[in-house]
């Protein structure tokens, strides 16, 4: 109930005398009592009372009423909205369908039964009545024919001596377009009286973008639309997938959350006179050519797939009904194998297990087991070790490993492994290490696998193991082409102590006043380090080559520190392993500066042990570029007074280093030294420390993947699958950033369903900005339209909150967008363009609106003395005498027709 | 606070903590002058020193363990693995910043170097962060305003105190503030908290939740 009606409430106090009533009379009085009553409660009180939503609609509310008559039961329905705006807008999705075909605001019927005409008269005589007793405007409508043509008859006092008959027909299948044209003539010719009819004419036409089948091939929308040259390619191939270029298709082929776009195109008001509409309304197809100053074009387009149903949403989105294969799922399924894996001792277990264990879990067969190897340890292109690309700048807080690193590509692989089993996840994880040891026992580099760098501690501990092997493994390659070449059985490695020398003689060969001195040949220089003379002979200084630090695993890192608090207090801890550090950096700097001092190395090293006398020299480190041309020797300075107190530990250490390139030095990486008094592990007895201390890591390396526990694989595992997995939608590009709040995670199942959230998310955004590349602002728009009215429900384990709420949320198509959108209409094809031959007009590139909604209607003007006395609301003005509504598809048509008459 | 000589063996808490900055600004000195309350020249640090003090504050008893690193460049890829914060038992890793007031560009380097260091290597998002001005008591020699002390550890998020390990002005207090700022953050204490055995390999608590029960 609306506007008019609610304000002229009825009196309460006027008396009706039932007593000659005849059983017509009484249900005629039923009726009227139920609609006073429904007219004094007005739509608050109904609401409160027992008011029925509408399904899926926002804002109708019906209540109902029942009656006996003759036998039979009749069924008296309201619908009314809360909405008090006081005008119906055409168009306006909220209204029932009666509403919205009269352009009336309540509609009234009775419903149920199969009525016969004279039975359906009689009812809409008494309803009538009934509402003219209580001075009520409401419509009143009962349903004629078989309930499922949806026919009705209706009547609407107009408060004047007007009455409004109704009339509502569906027309079906092969007789539309005749029986619509005729329809069209018949309110064209109602009133012939003159010769100029102007009608007003409105038309809401709905295009759906056309669906690809799996039958169909898919094609590109529009050559402006998509990246054609990406796609050419694939094109060859025949069938693509919408994702196949994104970087989760390497895992999953995704369904494209978009299905499609409904565009509505709506002409508002048209005047015109009844003959030019009559001939022209079937070729309003394209809204671009009559875009001009006297239409004015109000199109929306919105996105079909959410606005539907709001249910398909929160089904496509629910967590735990496993319908949507993803990383989220499968995640999933990882986070229970990590659950069932605390039980067992050893990863061995899970394959030659129990009976139920082996029920659960499929192993797919070697073919799939070696594809995944041949990927993981074979198929690495130098591409795939940028490991940065794409990389979140929080996934680095994930306790993981890198997106293209060896461990992460084995999470992955594992995901889609067997349904990411436990058992399966067993039968992979032992191949991979036979295939890990394998590369050790050949000398094989490490796949996906630096060779060198330090080792990143805040990855897990799997990946630092096997980084720490790739620099073993390289090491023992370089040893084994250094004996190749040489015949000498000595640690050096000859090619490169070659390479060390080539810059050392360059830059000699450079430094003018540099004497040379056989005896004092300089080694392993990493070239002139910035402007710095030596302090005691007048040779440019030159920075040494210096050994890497030694990779250490965190496990190794955790070792020493512990070492260092047990002995606390009571004994002054500096550590060994930098005291070897400095003491190889000096015997590397005494061998690249033959001629160099203590006071020298501390320069180099650590320069603010140096207090320089010359002020221009203040803070030149090593890392300085050339600033000075011109070079005062001898330079005048002192070390620092701490640097040079008695008994300084530096200068001690310099007194016994002696003068060895890095290529020359012990390694580092001793497995010998400090603390470590692990047994050692078989060594090949050769004496060479550098073999020594590979051969000892790598067992050690190995050893730790051959009995890691379950537990411990499975806790790395799902660390690095979900950094992995969300670095790899990460890699997507689209214009919105969605990440990962990792603050708000409070276990590992809710942090699966946020992770589900996330992917949905993105998948969508790249749908959309896949399918509006060129207007950016209109993807944007949709998917912050999606994203807001997804939000509420992100992070809950239930996804199934007000299911009720319906998205449809629709954009305004800006001139600019135009081309673009009916772009979004390609032709159609040979197999489906046979519908055209039912086609009514108003095609799009060929296509058939699958909705129309045309309203036309008639005004005349009437005078004052048509007016009934007790309604002074109502002056003189045009009231609608004939009204038309069409609605439907092609096929399912109907018209509803309002005649106002003179009674 | 007051220092409890003899090392009782319970504590409620072990913190431990980090120092880091440019080389010879008085790390190791300030450290010493806390933990034994003398002052004197001390030969550079190689690599990194370590020291434990046992103290009370707010009625809790604490263990200290206070890593010391050094400042030069050669140094500093070994001495990120002591950001991490873990030890055998219980950790709170906190990071004290410095930089010497006499001299400018150890004041340009906190930005350049150490904040990104902390950044980079830290491995606990709530780690308390200080910032120490040392070498107050050459007061004719400040070459940084006490003004950007205070206005480079509102950037950062940091504390700010000024103090000299020569006269031991604010060195008890620096310490006992950086301690007492870890006990009101609870996530800190979670990790710092004695008698809880936690798995050093975990970085971040919430990935490995489900499972700490079911660990063997």
């Amino acid at each position: 109930m609306l506007s008019g009606s609610s304000g002229t409430g009825p009196e309460f106090e006027h008396f009706d005398d039932f007593t000659l009533a005849s059983s017509w009379e009484r249900f005629i009085s039923e009726i009227e009592a139920v609609c006073r009553q429904w007219l004094a409660d007005g739509p608050k009180n109904l609401l409160v009372k027992d008011a029925v939503r509408m399904n899926h609609v926002k804002d109708l509310y019906k209540v109902k009423s029942e009656f006996k008559y003759a036998m039979k039961s009749y069924c008296m329905e309201y619908y009314f909205s809360t909405s008090n705006d006081g005008k119906v807008a055409d168009w306006d999705q909220t209204l029932h369908g009666l509403q919205l075909s009269f352009g009336v605001i309540t509609p009234q019927s009775a419903s149920g039964v199969v009525l016969d005409a004279p039975e359906a008269s009689k009812l809409l005589s008494a309803v009538a009545i009934a509402l003219s007793n209580c001075s009520c405007l409401w419509p009143a409508f009962v349903p004629v024919h078989d309930p499922s043509r949806k026919a009705y008859i209706g009547i609407q006092n107009m408060g004047t001596v007007f009455t409004r008959r109704l009339k509502l027909t569906a027309l079906v299948a092969s007789s539309v377009h005749a029986k619509f044209q005729a329809t069209l003539e018949q309110f064209d010719k109602s009133d012939c009286s003159e010769i100029f009819v102007f009608v007003h004419f409105k038309m809401k036409l709905t295009y759906r973008t056309p669906i690809c089948d799996d039958e169909d091939e898919l094609q590109e929308p529009d050559a402006d639309i998509a990246e054609s040259s990406e796609n050419v390619e694939n094109e060859t191939h025949g069938k693509t997938q919408w994702d196949d270029d994104f970087p989760w298709s390497k895992w999953y082929s995704a369904e494209d959350p978009v299905k499609g776009f409904e565009l509505l195109v709506i002409w508002s008001e048209i005047t015109a006179e009844s003959s030019w509409i009559w001939l022209n309304w079937k070729m309003l197809h394209h809204w671009k050519l009559i875009s001009g100053s006297y239409i004015h074009v109000f199109p929306k387009i919105f996105d079909h797939f959410i606005q539907r149903d709001g249910r398909v949403l929160h089904e496509q989105y629910g967590i735990s009904d496993g319908s949507t294969i993803g990383f989220a799922s499968q995640l999933h399924l990882l986070v229970k194998a990590l659950e069932m894996s605390s039980d067992a001792k050893f990863i061995e277990d899970f394959v030659s297990g129990s009976e139920s264990l082996k029920s659960s879990g499929v192993v797919p067969p070697p073919t799939v087991l070696d594809r995944v190897l041949k990927d993981l340890f074979h198929e690495v292109t130098e591409a795939q070790l940028d490991s940065s690309v794409g990389e979140h700048k929080s996934s680095r807080s994930i306790k993981g490993a890198p997106l293209e690193s060896l461990f992460a590509q084995f999470c992955l692989h594992a995901l889609w492994f067997g349904n990411c089993s436990i058992r399966a996840i067993a039968v992979l994880w032992i191949e991979f290490v036979r295939e890990v040891r394998w590369c050790w026992e050949e000398s094989q580099p490490l796949p996906r696998m630096p060779a060198n760098g330090t080792i990143d501690l805040s990855t897990c501990l799997i990946n630092q193991k096997l980084h720490m092997l790739a620099v073993c493994i390289d090491k023992n390659r370089q040893e084994f082409k250094g004996h190749n070449v040489g015949t000498n059985d000595s640690v050096t490695t000859h090619v490169l102590l070659e390479d060390l020398q080539i810059p050392s003689e360059l830059s000699a060969s450079h430094g003018a006043s540099e004497g040379f001195d056989r005896k004092h040949d300089r080694n392993g220089s990493a070239g002139v380090a910035g402007s710095m003379m030596l302090l005691k002979s007048c040779k440019i200084m030159h920075a040494p080559i210096t050994q890497d630090p030694p990779p250490m695993t965190e496990d190794m890192h955790e070792e020493r520190l512990r070492a260092a608090e047990a002995l606390g207090d009571s004994f002054s801890f500096s550590g060994q392993l930098e005291k070897d550090i400095l003491a190889s950096d000096m015997s590397a700097f005494k061998a690249a500066n033959p001629d160099a001092v203590f006071e020298d190395f501390i320069r180099w090293h650590s320069p603010r042990d140096w207090e320089n006398d010359d002020s221009e020299e203040v803070g030149v480190s090593q890392t300085d570029a050339v600033k000075v041309s011109e070079v005062k020797w001898p330079p005048r300075g002192r070390l620092s007074e701490r640097m040079s107190d008695n008994g300084n530990s530096w200068r001690k250490i310099w007194n016994e280093a002696p003068p060895l390139p890095a290529s020359e030095q012990k390694p580092l990486l001793d497995p010998n030294r400090e603390g470590e008094k692990v047994v050692m592990a078989d060594v090949d007895g050769s004496g060479r420390s550098e073999i020594v201390s590979c051969s000892y890591w790598s067992a050690h390396v190995l050893h730790y993947l051959e009995t890691l526990r379950p537990y411990q694989l499975l806790e790395q595992m799902v660390c690095t699958a979900f950094r992995a997995a969300a670095d790899t939608l990460n890699q997507t590009s689209f214009a919105h950033n969605a990440s990962i709040n990792s603050d708000d995670i409070e276990d590992l199942q809710r942090l699966c369903a946020t992770f589900e959230h996330i992917e949905k998310l993105i998948l969508l955004a790249a749908s959309l900005h896949r399918k509006f590349f060129n207007s950016p602002h209109l993807a944007q728009a949709f998917f912050s339209d999606c994203y807001d009215y997804y939000l509420p429900n992100m992070g809950t384990a239930s996804a199934h909150g007000d299911t009720n709420k319906e998205f449809d949320k629709k954009q305004r198509v800006k001139s600019r967008d135009r081309n673009l959108i009916v772009g979004m209409f390609t032709p159609p094809t040979a197999n489906q363009s046979w519908r055209k031959v039912l086609s009514m007009g108003n095609l799009l590139n060929g296509h058939e609106p699958i909705l129309r909604e045309i309203i036309f209607s008639k005004c005349d003007h009437v005078s004052e003395s048509y007016y009934a006395a007790g309604t002074p609301k109502l002056y003189q003005q045009d009231i609608e005498t004939h009204r038309m509504h069409v609605c439907g598809t092609s096929n399912d048509l109907r018209v509803a027709l309002a005649v106002t008459s003179f009674d | 606070m007051e220092s409890l000589s003899g090392a009782p063996p319970e504590f409620d808490y072990l913190f431990k903590l980090l120092m880091i900055g440019d080389s010879g600004v008085g790390k190791s000195s300030l450290l010493l002058s806390f933990t034994s309350d003398a002052f004197e020249e001390l030969s550079p640090t190689i690599g990194v020193d370590f020291k434990v003090k046992h103290v009370t504050v707010g009625g809790k008893k604490l263990k200290l363990a206070i890593w010391d690193t050094a400042g030069q460049e050669r140094f500093r890829t070994l001495t990120s693995s002591y950001y991490r914060g873990a030890q055998g038992v219980i950790m709170g890793l906190v990071v004290s910043a410095f930089y010497d007031v006499t001299r400018r560009d150890t004041f340009t380097n906190l930005s350049d170097i150490w904040a990104k260091e902390i950044d980079l290597y830290s491995t606990n998002q709530d780690c308390i962060k200080m910032l120490v001005g040392n070498k107050v008591d050459k007061e004719s020699e400040r070459v940084v305003s006490k003004k950007e002390g205070i206005d480079f550890a509102r950037e950062y998020g940091c504390l700010f105190i000024e103090c000299s390990a020569k006269t031991r002005v604010n060195v008890e207090q620096c310490f006992e503030e950086l301690v007492l700022k870890i006990l009101e953050t609870p996530s800190l204490l979670a990790e710092g908290s004695a008698g809880v055995k936690k798995n050093i390999f975990r970085q971040k608590p919430p990935e490995s939740d489900a499972s700490t029960s079911s660990c063997c």
